[in-house]
């Protein structure tokens, strides 16, 4: 095979865009990470430090944002006084139950659309996704007025059902290409072999894995930064840590030290997830799409 | 050992017919070739053998038992896909033990059969390996091993070496063969590639547009090909064809075969076959049955020129072009001859085959 490096050659203007690139990139860099770092830095300050800023273009006086006690107070109170235990382990609870509840059937789902050939199977499908396509917003009305007569306002089942309700169309589309990439004489080899149609479905699961894993991690991503469902559908019962978030912001007294906390609580967990599996959500994305 | 009967199968997809009112039967332990190009049935066939596919209709019996309504798992068969399909997660070991392990085996029993077979395909040092660090050659080993580690019913081979370079597939070919008679298992082998068909099966049955064109011996089909058809798929380079005629010459027992400045005088054999057939028919003869010279030896010599010369190294074969036609003659390594030069070609009366210029049956 040949090298599939791209070969360039050095020009000026290739030199200028190199340095334009860095600039950029260094620019990209202070913008995002920024936030997050006064995220983090103002979360374990006290509120008066936190404040404490040097005068505009008064560079020297930099060192202020670093000249404090670091303190877990407002940790502490998030956990104690505002009740944040049971937010964390609701967005937990709604955002696995409904990763595991949309993997189960959406690949099930993935796995009859790829491999049976009935009637209007091609429109069953568009159908699947065009459920993605209206806005949330478009829908919540009267999602309300159903998860209402159902008793399911308030509730972590509530909460569960409305994300599946999202990520199952997601699941079947992107699982639907991965099952479609693993060669149909696997599972009748597994026949032959002795096994019957769903042991055979259950054998070529691990080939499915990466797609069932970077779509676990999309869909607890889409249910763990949700706002919009769990103020509505969650409102009461069911808060999770993004509404819980807002609700520390009061007409007379926003509260910047535990919302700061509140947003690295928020933060943290997915960012470690990101870690974690970084590599796995990439290969699982790509593959789909270009393994032959 | 097991014998196989398929008897008036039909395979339909929607409104079509894929295999027509097929019947044949395999001896147990015998290896049958199913034979012919792509799309005529032979896939078809075997996997409705294999329970992978509905049988239309008609029915398929293992030792007289019919299997129509048992899936794969209940057939008791080892089936090879063209493409391997090999577990890509599992190891080639484990790949081997799936089916055991599906069946409830012991471990120890399991490792037992699975060094057996590896050991027998050599392929022991694999064992560990998953098939994505394999060759093409190996994974089919692997893909064969897996088949025999159960002593099934019956191996099904559908194109098992199609994907092999040339080389490995012509060793593959004795591989096979000697291991099919070593394990004395009834086998049904799909293939298009009519050297494989012709140099491993007991029997071939030759298959087009999903209708059994012809079942026997790989020399029966060779050499008593039954209709036109089957002797133009059978055979490398292949056989050629003319319109010919069939006239009396003087006496009514007196036949010969005409093609333009073509004449072949019939032998006795011929003779008694063609009663009454008379008039305008095919002419088949194979390149080898046809021997060229450059200076006329005797009366029964077709002059003619020399189309182009294939050198293939052990044999060379000429076209020759005379008044009426063309025709490709095999002849030895040492043969010299430009192009459009004159030469005489004859043909051995014993080797010909005729055909009914309206169905394409051999006449005789």
């Amino acid at each position: 095979m040949a090298s599939r490096d791209i070969v360039t050659y050095r020009t000026p203007a290739s030199v200028l865009a190199g340095i334009a690139s860095a600039v950029f990139v260094v620019l990209f860099l202070i913008w995002t990470v920024l936030p997050i770092f006064i995220m983090f830095v103002s979360s374990i300050k006290d509120l008066l430090e936190a404040f404490k800023l040097p005068a505009v273009g008064d560079w020297s006086g930099i060192g202020v944002f670093f000249d404090f006690t670091p303190t877990f107070k407002h940790y502490v109170d998030l956990f104690t006084q505002e009740n944040f235990g049971t937010y964390f382990f609701n967005s937990v609870a709604s955002a696995l139950g409904s990763a595991a509840i949309s993997v189960v059937l959406g690949s099930m789902a993935a796995y009859a659309l790829s491999r049976a050939e009935f009637r209007g199977k091609k429109d069953l499908f568009f159908w699947i996704i065009s459920t993605r396509m209206a806005p949330v917003v478009a829908v919540m009305v009267p999602l309300f007025a159903i998860f209402r007569y159902g008793g399911l306002v308030g509730t972590t089942p509530g909460l569960i059902i409305a994300y599946t309700t999202f990520n199952l169309p997601f699941a079947i589309w992107i699982l639907k290409g991965f099952f479609d990439n693993v060669p149909y004489e696997i599972e009748e080899a597994s026949m032959v072999d002795g096994s019957t149609r769903l042991q055979a479905f259950k054998a070529i699961i691990p080939l499915v894995s990466p797609g069932i894993g970077a779509f676990l991690v999309l869909c607890v991503l889409f249910a763990w930064n949700d706002f919009l469902f769990a103020s509505i559908i969650g409102s009461g019962g069911a808060k999770t840590l993004p509404v819980a978030t807002s609700g520390l912001v009061q007409p007379q007294n926003i509260q910047w030290g535990k919302i700061m906390a509140a947003g690295v609580v928020t933060t943290l967990p997915m960012m470690l997830l990101g870690l974690v599996i970084r590599r796995y959500l990439v290969t699982g994305l790509t593959m789909g799409a270009v393994r032959g | 050992m097991t014998k196989v009967v398929v008897s008036e199968v039909w395979k339909m997809y929607g409104k079509v017919p894929a295999v027509r009112d097929l019947s044949f039967s395999c001896e147990s332990g015998e290896f049958l070739c199913v034979l012919g190009p792509s799309g005529c049935g032979k896939s078809s066939t075997l996997r409705m053998l294999a329970g992978l596919e509905h049988i239309s209709a008609g029915e398929i019996t293992f030792d007289g038992k019919r299997i129509n309504e048992l899936p794969p798992k209940d057939r008791d068969i080892a089936m090879v896909f063209e493409n391997y399909a090999l577990y890509p997660h599992k190891t080639v070991g484990d790949n081997m033990a799936n089916a055991l392990k599906l069946r409830g085996m012991p471990a120890a029993e399991i490792k037992t059969r699975v060094d057996r077979a590896a050991a027998m395909l050599q392929i022991g040092h694999l064992l560990d390996r998953r098939p994505m660090e394999l060759s093409g050659g190996q994974k089919q080993r692997v893909a064969i091993g897996r088949a025999i580690v159960r002593s099934p019913k019956v191996f099904l081979f559908d194109e098992p070496i199609g994907h092999l370079d040339a080389k490995l597939r012509g060793h593959m070919r004795g591989e096979l063969k000697r291991l099919q008679r070593e394990l004395a298992t009834t086998t049904i082998y799909v293939t298009h590639d009519q050297l494989e068909a012709l140099s491993m099966a007991d029997r071939i049955a030759v298959m087009n547009e999903g209708v059994l064109q012809q079942i026997g011996t790989p020399q029966d089909i060779y050499n008593h090909p039954a209709n036109e058809w089957v002797a133009s798929f059978v055979g490398e380079p292949p056989m050629n064809f003319l319109d010919a005629e069939v006239v009396t010459t003087g006496s009514e027992t007196d036949l010969e075969v005409r093609c333009g400045a073509l004449r072949v005088r019939l032998s006795d054999a011929h003779r008694h076959r063609l009663e009454g057939v008379r008039g305008g028919m095919r002419l088949g003869i194979r390149p080898e049955a046809l021997q060229v010279a450059g200076a006329a030896p005797g009366a029964d010599w077709t002059a003619g020129t020399i189309y182009a010369v294939e050198p293939l190294g052990g044999d060379t074969l000429v076209e020759v072009a005379f008044q009426g036609g063309r025709v490709l003659a095999k002849t030895g390594a040492d043969f010299r001859g430009e192009m459009d030069a004159p030469i005489f070609v004859t043909v051995d009366s014993t080797k010909l085959h005729l055909f009914d210029a309206s169905n394409g049956r051999a006449l005789t």
